[in-house]
């Protein structure tokens, strides 16, 4: 054990950058990469055993255990390593959450109940120090998602690593958040009636701004950025917990003819055929946390994704909203493994569900070809704990693993040796 | 009520309350003519007014139902009161002349019934106690007394009287010492002549108020305190002022304060404690006052008694039980009633139970109608409890010979006997049957009427004539539902519906009306008639015509349908009172089995054996007595097959709130005498949780709000013991101590508001606590003049400084930290561990140096600016530098995985067995509880946990959790209780829906 130990602190010594305090983006990939020896776990096929991964210009070019490398193609050896997709935190305040109890740099909630004009990358703070922290366990997409009122804004699925929010944006838009009412509340359906009337005027926006032969209507920045719902290029994230806000939820949605995905959803396991007749996956946003009633099992929460799973329901999980905890993302998923899911399922939560049901699947999410280079290289299975991420690419540049924590973890180290 | 002209006296009252009259209403006036006076003079000061008033007040009853006592019953006897007082009852009683004569056949007579405990009077009390040698603090008010603070004014005696009752033990309201309770009669009039026993016990709660502020005590754990402090203060006052009568010459007078002088008598013990309590726990807390002082408690209840059957027949304490049944859950939608957790449907059905269950249990007890919102449920409530198996005799006791004796009145009230004061209540049947009714309530030999016999009954078929013989008609009234009369009339043949259908008893009049239509005449036709038994006598108003005048004569009876009686709630579903009573809870503790041996499993010893493969482990009598391999199957060991398995000891928590009542005493910015031991509540799901998880000891904590916060408590997870069997008795005292942003937040005028100020208070009463230990050694030296009080505040603090108390301190800064270390090192005395320490790593050096352990998270972060400089490898880096070190939940969901935390150090570089120690062993050393647990070696606690497989890997769960050698949670005992819970639940649901329904 402490042979292991030492060789650890000395692996970390060698990874973690000796220098800068900051933590510099990387630059964009330069020329061909292979890494070569390792075992590569796509996701979405085979696990490919002492396989080749190539790529160039940030994307994956080819896997295999027969690649050719074109010319001046850089190799890594990676043997007795694993490769995994970049892990994704479908749920998060990334970027916009900063010190919760200090609210100046909390940019969560906008003003009033209807916001559908928000969009969170464009507040997303890059220099926030939980990017660095979230990315080195292997978090390499966070889906950062605005909260409060009734529609709450726009979320994004952001790159976690670069200089701006502009070219850390991989999607805009990813959906349109719509945070359920509390069923506990005197107000339930009269908040319930205000999304239905956010809704049919929006529509009647959308209408009028394209009839033709009437007078020209003015614009409503609200109502525009709502047309993509409309059009179905954009799902409705319902945040919903209870079983009645979730049955409520599912039925104005059908109603509604919008495609919903479930947020959060903690009774869901009661109402699955319902999902499943809508086609409504669900973002499970905690499965570390606490059952909400007495008669409930301890494990009731960390059994959720296997209920869902055995019942069929398409889920992806998510972690904690708070940004600081999105280093956790893996462990979300290991308490479900943990728990009855499969393994190889509960990877699968937070790397290609996330990514099919968010509609990122074109870029992330597993390794094929033709998806971004955006992967950690492990000496095991992500989700379990003693399991070290030892590199991260983010669409084929290598990051900076010397995060806060190993800063000030190094820094300190330094002041006991000197005391020493 | 039968009022005898009181015009007399009511002017002499007048003019000798003239002051107090001159404040009152009209209306209050109206209400005071109503006042009924004692005629007994010779015991009265008030001098006669105008005309003396001299009704008799002989009375006899006869033929009669007499229940003179519980289980004593005459039939047909008679009963004679003189002047207030019984003055013979018998079956062959002869009738004094003198008497006016009541023929109560049919009716039955009871003893008046004793309310154990009431406000009655305490409307509007006083808040402001502005006079007088005071406390300093509010809720002392030991020096009241419910005469002198007796408001007559609507005081709610009657709604009491309505319910039976002749006879209150009245308490003032405010407060934690409230004040002597009384026991006081309910006729009406001054409570001057209402008094039947002063003093009778000191009432106090065990919960705080608001009505006094933002004052110590706000929390449970502060009124505990305040209790036990007082309690103190008041023995240590009368040996005080003693001590300066003996020889007062150069010595200080000691303080004048009355609520102490007031409880000279509860701390001898002769003046009973009357606790008002509000749980299961707070019953145990008032009686665990016994193990410390000579008191003499009564509790009254809460209706969860029936939950402590073996502690209060074992206590043989004084009870006082109320009737204020929980309302029906909320299960009308299968998804509200999601929402009911079990312990609340078992409440709700149980609660008739607890009188007979406790009856059942030889426990005695008074009842009390305090806690019903509306005290005309209080016979409802009491025949539900009887319905739900309360013996009625035992039922009849509770109501009238046992608070009797309990209030000291027995000699005068309880029973129908000669000599007693004339308190009874006439009923129309069995008191304890639904439909009957009290008729009237005699106080103190005056009667109270509650309800009447109809004195006309104009129900039935009657045949009407007018006068002039032109009209025939037949009338027929009925009843439709009580006090609600219908009929017909006819005419040559055609009928109308009468409307408007009434009788007035004290008119003797009949009212009806009909629809004249039917009979060409256009409008209402309007009856009105003199009742005078058979008869009826009256004209009606027809519009457009003469005035008829009419007669009528009764042809037949009403028949009354018989009803039937309502249908109660079946009392049939077999509820097993569980301990605590909630989902999981137990029957009884588990056994412990003579030995365990768990077998050929990997053994983390967490000692100097280190991890052990294919390894045995053998609990004797619930310790460890031996780990290794191939050890001897002693003789009807319970054996375990731990192949693949790995075994730990029991985790521990450093750090939890859970399974308290209130974590923080805001009163005040020092208060290392509040305990957290004193508020324990198993009433806990997360406890339960926690053993799933293999936690089986923590350290349950006073919050952060106090640079210097209370004293924290060592529990084991024993599911299903009461609250004090949790406690690990041996463990040293800890304190809780808090610095950085939390303590300096309180509030916005409690110092202190910065860090400066937490670092200067704390020192402050470090020197007083030197000042405060000086006096007493003077004392215990020489013992001359005054005796020194026991602060229990600075108690506590010298002991800190002592090191008898081991500092666990809040903080999270490094500044903060290094401050409070080298405070203690000043005081010349060692910080036992930090708790949180965010940013303890960057002292990690001076921690080590110091000797503080460092007690942290795995991975909080920043939540508020000052946990912004967390890192993952604090616990490591603390490690490395030497630092003892443990993790700590400070949450109770985590708390229920603390193996999860110690895997992400692993996570941050730790070596496993290292990152065990922290959720182990060392956590134990801080603690100051490793000669018990925190590792599995001979003479430990047979404390542990059987895992399907490493503990720190994430796909591995907790399958058995034993404490003691004995095992209190079981993964496959788990899914049978699971299937219990939803069965149960689903019967009680169905129970409830049904009473809703109704």
């Amino acid at each position: 054990m402490n042979t292991l130990k030492s060789l650890f602190v000395a692996l970390l010594c060698m990874m973690w950058t000796q220098t800068a305090d900051a933590q510099i983006p990387a630059a964009p990939q330069s020329g061909p990469i292979a890494l070569v020896g390792g075992t590569i776990h796509t996701v979405s096929g085979d696990v490919i055993e002492n396989g080749t991964l190539l790529f160039e210009e940030g994307v994956i070019t080819a896997i295999g255990t027969d690649v050719e490398l074109p010319e001046g193609t850089a190799i890594e050896d990676v043997t007795g390593k694993m490769i995994y997709p970049g892990l994704i935190d479908s749920y998060s305040q990334m970027g916009i959450y900063e010190i919760g109890a200090v609210s100046l740099t909390v940019d969560v909630n906008e003003q009033g109940p209807i916001n559908p004009n928000v969009k969170v990358e464009r507040a997303f703070n890059p220099e926030s120090r939980h990017i660095g922290i979230a990315r080195s366990a292997g978090v390499l997409t966070s889906v950062t998602t605005p909260g409060g009122g009734l529609i709450s804004g726009q979320s994004a699925a952001m790159h976690m690593d670069g200089w701006a929010w502009d070219t850390m944006t991989l999607k805009s838009g990813v959906g349109m958040i719509v945070s359920w009412p509390s069923a506990n509340s005197d107000n339930y359906k009269s908040n319930i009636e205000d999304i239905r009337k956010a809704f049919a005027d929006a529509r009647a926006y959308k209408k009028a701004r394209e009839a033709s032969g009437v007078p020209r209507h003015d614009i409503d920045t609200r109502w525009e950025s709502m047309i993509p719902v409309f059009t179905g290029e954009m799902p409705v994230i319902v945040d919903a917990d209870d079983v009645r806000q979730i049955q409520d939820a599912i039925t104005w949605a059908e109603e509604e003819d919008v495609r919903m995905i479930l947020l959060s959803g903690r009774d869901s396991y009661l109402v699955t055929e319902y999902l499943k007749k809508n086609d409504i996956p669900v973002i499970i946003t905690n499965v570390i946390t606490a059952p909400n009633r007495a008669w409930e099992s301890y494990d009731a929460r960390y059994s959720l994704p296997s209920k869902l799973y055995d019942a069929g329901v398409e889920f992806a999980i998510a972690g904690d909203a708070s940004a600081a905890n999105a280093n956790r993302l893996p462990l979300e998923a290991g308490a479900a493994a943990g728990f009855g899911l499969p393994v190889d399922e509960a990877i699968k939560a937070i790397t290609l569900s996330p990514a099919k049901i968010l509609g990122l699947d074109d870029r992330i999410g597993a390794l094929e070809v033709g998806l971004d280079a955006t992967f950690l290289i492990t000496d095991g299975n992500p989700i379990e704990y003693a399991t070290q991420v030892e590199q991260v690419y983010i669409r084929g540049s290598k990051s900076d693993m010397n995060d806060m924590h190993r800063q000030f973890y190094k820094k300190y180290r330094e002041k006991l040796d000197q005391a020493r | 009520m039968i009022k005898v002209n009181k015009t007399a006296h009511f002017w002499g009252l007048m003019r000798a309350f003239s002051v107090l009259i001159l404040a009152l209403s009209i209306s209050v006036l109206i209400l005071a003519l109503s006042i009924t006076l004692p005629s007994t003079i010779f015991a009265q000061t008030v001098p006669i007014e105008g005309m003396k008033e001299n009704t008799p007040r002989v009375h006899a009853f006869t033929n009669g139902t007499i229940v003179t006592e519980p289980g004593n019953v005459i039939t047909g006897g008679t009963l004679v009161i003189r002047n207030g007082i019984i003055e013979a009852v018998g079956s062959n009683v002869a009738i004094p002349a003198d008497a006016r004569v009541w023929d109560l056949a049919g009716k039955t007579i009871y003893p008046g019934f004793i309310d154990a405990f009431s406000e009655i009077g305490m409307k509007d009390p006083r808040v402001e106690l502005d006079r007088g040698a005071q406390s300093w603090n509010p809720h002392l008010r030991a020096h009241l007394n419910a005469i002198n603070e007796f408001n007559p004014e609507d005081d709610g005696s009657s709604e009491l009287r309505a319910q039976g009752f002749t006879t209150v033990l009245s308490a003032p309201p405010l407060g934690i010492f409230r004040g002597d309770a009384a026991v006081i009669e309910l006729g009406d009039g001054s409570v001057a002549n209402r008094v039947v026993r002063n003093g009778v016990a000191q009432s106090a709660s065990l919960s705080g108020s608001w009505d006094f502020g933002y004052i110590y005590p706000t929390s449970q754990i502060g009124v505990i305190a305040l209790i036990r402090q007082t309690l103190y203060d008041a023995d240590w006052y009368e040996r005080a002022h003693q001590a300066y009568e003996n020889n007062p010459r150069g010595l200080q007078k000691p303080e004048t304060n009355a609520p102490l002088a007031a409880l000279r008598d509860v701390v001898r013990g002769t003046k009973p404690i009357l606790f008002t309590t509000s749980s299961d726990e707070q019953i145990l807390r008032a009686l665990r006052f016994t193990d410390e002082f000579n008191i003499t408690p009564w509790i009254k209840g809460n209706g969860n008694e029936y939950k402590l059957i073996d502690v209060l027949s074992e206590a043989s304490v004084p009870l006082i039980l109320p009737l204020n049944f929980p309302e029906v859950p909320d299960v009308d939608s299968p998804e509200e009633a999601l929402n009911e957790d079990l312990g609340d449907l078992r409440d709700w059905y149980l609660a008739p139970e607890n009188p007979g269950r406790l009856n059942a249990a030889d426990i005695t007890f008074s009842f009390t109608t305090d806690g019903l919102e509306d005290k005309a449920h209080f016979l409802r409530n009491l025949r539900e409890a009887v319905f739900a198996g309360l013996d009625s005799t035992a039922a009849l006791a509770a109501l009238t010979q046992n608070p009797a004796r309990l209030l000291g009145i027995d000699t005068t009230h309880g029973s129908i006997s000669t000599g007693k004061v004339a308190n009874f209540v006439i009923t129309d049947g069995d008191i304890f049957a639904d439909q009957t009714q009290i008729m009237d309530v005699w106080v103190d030999g005056d009667r109270f009427n509650i309800n009447s016999d109809n004195v006309i009954d104009v129900r039935g078929d009657w045949n009407l004539t007018s006068a002039d013989g032109t009209v025939q008609a037949d009338l027929s009234i009925t009843q439709s539902r009580p006090g609600s009369l219908s009929g017909t009339i006819t005419i040559s043949g055609i009928e109308a519906d009468l409307k408007n259908v009434a009788s007035d008893d004290d008119t003797r009049r009949f009212r009806a009306d009909f629809e004249g239509d039917a009979f060409d005449v256009y409008g209402l036709i309007q009856l009105t008639a003199s009742v005078s038994g058979d008869q009826l006598n009256g004209w009606a108003e027809v519009p457009g015509s003469e005035r008829v005048q009419w007669s009528a004569v009764r042809v037949a009876e009403f028949e009354e349908e018989v009803k039937e009686p309502d249908e109660k709630l079946a009392r049939n579903l077999n509820i097993s009172i569980t301990r605590p009573s909630m989902e999981y809870g137990r029957e009884s503790i588990p056994e412990q089995p003579r030995y365990v041996l768990i077998q050929n499993a990997t053994i983390w010893t967490m000692g100097e054996d280190g991890i052990l493969e294919n390894a045995d482990l053998l609990i004797e009598r619930g310790e460890v007595t031996e780990v290794g391999r191939d050890l001897n199957v002693p003789r009807n060991a319970v054996v375990i097959d731990g192949t693949g398995k790995h075994v730990t000891p029991g985790l521990i928590d450093a750090h939890l709130h859970s399974g308290v009542d209130g974590v923080n005493e805001i009163g005040n910015a020092i208060v290392p005498e509040v305990r957290l031991g004193d508020v324990l509540n198993i009433n806990n799901i997360w406890m339960y949780r926690q053993l799933a998880g293999g936690l089986t000891t923590a350290h349950v904590m006073h919050g952060s709000a106090n640079p210097i916060g209370g004293q924290n408590v060592h529990i084991k997870m024993k599911w299903g013991s009461l609250s004090h069997d949790l406690v690990i008795e041996d463990a040293p005292r800890t304190v809780k101590f808090a610095l950085g942003e939390n303590p300096k937040r309180v509030g916005t005028d409690r110092y202190p508001e910065t860090r400066m100020g937490t670092e200067q208070i704390i020192a402050d009463r470090f020197n007083m606590a030197r000042d405060y230990e000086a006096r007493w050694n003077e004392w215990e030296n020489n013992r001359v003049g005054i005796p020194p009080r026991r602060d229990l505040r600075l108690d506590a603090i010298v002991d800190i400084l002592n090191e008898d108390i081991l500092v666990q301190s809040h903080s999270y800064r490094a500044d903060e930290i290094l401050s409070l270390m080298r405070l203690a090192e000043r005081y010349d005395f060692r910080i036992k561990a930090f708790h949180h320490g965010v940013e303890a790593y960057k002292v990690a050096p001076e921690l080590a140096a110091h000797g503080a352990g460092a007690v942290v998270w795995s991975d909080w972060s920043s939540f508020k600016i000052e946990a912004y400089d967390a890192t993952n490898y604090n616990a490591r880096l603390l490690f490395e530098a030497g630092v003892a070190t443990s993790l700590h939940s400070d949450d109770s969901q985590v708390a229920s995985r603390m193996n999860w935390e110690a895997a992400k150090m692993v996570r941050a570089g730790m070596d496993p067995v290292d990152a065990m120690s922290l959720i182990t062993s060392t956590t134990a050393e801080l603690l100051g509880i490793d000669h018990r647990v925190g590792s599995l070696e001979s003479g430990k606690d047979g404390d542990f946990v059987i895992w399907s497989g490493d503990p720190l890997s994430t796909l591995t769960v907790a399958e058995q959790t034993w404490i003691e050698g004995r095992k209190y949670f079981d993964i496959n005992e788990d899914k049978t209780l699971q299937r219990n819970i939803a069965n149960e639940r689903a019967k009680l649901i169905e129970r409830a829906k049904e009473v809703k329904n109704d």
